[in-house]
């Protein structure tokens, strides 16, 4: 990070790739969205030389999904699936992939399997809660924010030892704690332990965790690809849907190499939906909208850390300046 | 107390000689009775049984986690009720426990660590896995270490004293008693001092969380990651150090994984499990400071023995 494509990022709609009654994905549709995505992004005319350009077929691949809000909101698995076909399509055998996530019993409830070509795996880093088997004893961030006792946070192990790519599929949604969470937020929060000790309401670290995480070799160098999957979207009481009123149809994916720049679009996205519901921003501080019932979109259990996308940006994980970001829109 | 039973745990047991048969089925051979019953307990076959009172013994907390999950709190670590700070206060102290079922072998383990008198009354469920806990504590071979301590405690015998060491306990922070600042210690503590006000001791997690500051998390003798129920002990002499890891959630609730540092070079090891056939420590690591690995289960006690 940030890869090839500083500063780019390519935003796909398609009005018909999700039905916003029955939640149905159109996969078709979201077929043509990812291949024209890829072909934008990287400007070659054949999707196959784009996915070539980050994987090789000796690569393992892990596409790092986000299941922090399933069933009801997740990496969908008809775009998961699809990018497991494009991997295999350049020549990565399906036993090289490796679909993953932390948390088996959130993994468990989208039930990937279905939908992905045989033979790729499905991984979760913690088959019973708070195990760290999954995780790496060497790689790990070791710091006390409120003097907990265990400080240290262990990457997952399949990613320092087995990945050597990983595509991150991150959803489009605001956080409670982190303001929205999106690419950043998945490759830090999902791809190391012991992280919820962060966040302690009503303050938390979130502004400068998430990209000292990010920054962390080897998942820093592995993600060479972030898919936003922003068919359905939260905004508000994320990362979890657990009031459909808060979740919308954006029907759009955004795709770059850059995380910054993706999560300061999707900080965009957020705004302006929240605004169009007469929310207070991601960025308001106001003491007087902490609470703890955040039924009311203008209550929030925390005080939101949004800047943890420009803090990112100074670890030089991608651009935040919106004047030097650019932005394609492609409409299907 | 008894000659007997003295290195170890023991069982209180009031009932009649009656129910002699419940003991032998559960494995118990040994026990501790009241005076009363001693008589007509001597002529019991297959059981060793001798007299002791529980008058004047300290009452101990049954060990255990309380989870608290529906109670605001400042902090959501999980409350460990553990008892070490009490053997430690009173290290020629007598003592007893009154549990039921699985916490008796939780509780004879605890008192096993620490080297304590302690009688263990328990119900009829707790006879098995207290006879198997006191089996497993007879495998443990080697004359008892001396602990390991980075800190020297000054106790002034009060209550909130008490809770501080408790909360070092619980916190994995290895102190002893002393009566003076002890030099060869890296720290040392006494409340009402400017560095731990006795205002401060009013929230003794604050005390402790200032010790913990002081000290240094890289100079604890000892770390455990990725549980917050475990408490361990460190013993040693000049090249063995024998760890004993308490799970205080129990059996019921095993921990999987926790990674355990010590400071030291310690290049082999031996893993006792009081129930855990076919466990192996993993990435074990010696640095230049410090030995590290991974128990991948520890559903009750472990023992592990280093060595250089």
């Amino acid at each position: 990070m940030p890869g090839p494509y500083p500063g780019l990022v390519v935003r796909v709609h398609s009005e018909n790739s999700i039905d916003a009654s029955s939640g149905k994905v159109n996969p078709e549709l979201v077929k043509q969205m990812i291949s024209s995505g890829m072909k934008t992004l990287t400007g070659d005319a054949r999707q196959e030389d784009a996915w070539a350009r980050f994987i090789s077929p000796k690569d393992v691949v892990g596409i790092k999904v986000n299941c922090s809000g399933a069933p009801r909101i997740r990496s969908s698995p008809e775009v998961v699936a699809v990018i497991a076909e494009n991997l295999i399509a350049v020549g990565v055998p399906a036993k090289q992939i490796h679909v993953y996530e932390r948390f088996d019993n959130q993994l468990q409830t989208v039930g990937y399997g279905k939908y992905l070509p045989a033979g790729v795996n499905v991984y979760a880093a913690e088959t019973t809660r708070e195990s760290i088997l999954g995780y790496d004893p060497k790689t790990y961030v070791e710091t006390s924010f409120y003097g907990e006792q265990d400080t240290r946070s262990n990457v997952v192990r399949l990613v320092s030892e087995t990945l050597t790519k990983i595509v991150n599929v991150p959803n489009l949604k605001e956080h409670q704690a982190s303001g929205v969470t999106g690419c950043l937020k998945n490759i830090s929060y999902g791809n190391f332990s012991n992280v919820a000790r962060g966040h302690n309401a009503p303050q938390t670290y979130l502004g400068t965790f998430i990209g000292a995480l990010a920054a962390v070799e080897p998942v820093r160098s592995r993600v060479v690809l972030n898919i936003m999957d922003g068919l359905m979207g939260v905004w508000h009481a994320g990362p979890f849907s657990e009031m459909p009123r808060f979740r919308f149809y954006p029907k759009q994916m955004m795709f770059g190499t850059d995380p910054v720049a993706m999560d300061h679009k999707l900080i965009d996205v957020i705004e302006e939906k929240r605004k169009a519901e007469g929310a207070v921003s991601i960025f308001d501080r106001s003491m007087s909208h902490v609470g703890k019932d955040n039924t009311n979109p203008n209550t929030n259990h925390y005080i939101r850390e949004p800047g943890h996308i420009e803090y990112a940006s100074k670890l030089g994980l991608g651009v935040f300046d919106a004047a030097s970001i650019k932005l394609k829109v492609i409409e299907l | 107390m008894l000659l007997l039973l003295a290195a170890l745990p023991a069982l209180f047991w009031d009932g009649a000689a009656d129910t002699a048969s419940a003991l032998r089925d559960a494995g118990i051979n040994q026990i501790l009775v009241p005076a009363a019953r001693l008589a007509s307990w001597k002529s019991v076959p297959g059981i060793v049984a001798e007299a002791a009172d529980l008058e004047g013994a300290v009452k101990l907390l049954p060990p255990t986690v309380d989870y608290r999950i529906n109670e605001a709190a400042a902090t959501s670590a999980p409350w460990v009720i553990a008892n070490g700070w009490r053997f430690i206060r009173r290290p020629g102290g007598r003592f007893y426990y009154d549990v039921t079922g699985k916490q008796a072998a939780l509780a004879a383990a605890e008192a096993f660590c620490y080297g304590a008198n302690a009688m263990i009354r328990t119900d009829a469920a707790g006879l098995k896995p207290l006879a198997a806990m006191l089996d497993f504590l007879r495998t443990l071979s080697g004359e008892p270490l001396p602990p390991v301590a980075d800190i020297g405690y000054i106790d002034d015998g009060s209550a909130a004293s008490g809770e501080v060491m408790n909360l070092m306990v619980r916190d994995n922070l290895l102190f002893q008693l002393v009566t003076a600042p002890d030099r060869r210690l890296k720290l040392n503590v006494k409340l009402g001092t400017r560095e731990y006000p006795l205002e401060d001791a009013r929230n003794p997690g604050v005390v402790a969380h200032a010790v913990r500051f002081h000290l240094t998390d890289e100079k604890r003798s000892l770390r455990i990651f990725g549980s917050q129920v475990v408490v361990a002990r460190l013993t040693a002499s000049s090249d063995h150090v024998r760890l004993h890891l308490l799970n205080y959630a129990g059996a019921a609730r095993k921990v999987e994984g926790i990674r355990v540092r010590v400071l030291g070079q310690y290049p082999k090891h031996q893993l006792s499990l009081a129930d855990g056939a076919g466990v192996e420590l993993l990435d074990y690591s010696v640095e230049p400071d410090a030995t590290e690995f991974t128990l991948p289960e520890l559903k009750m006690y472990a023992v592990i023995d280093l060595l250089r």
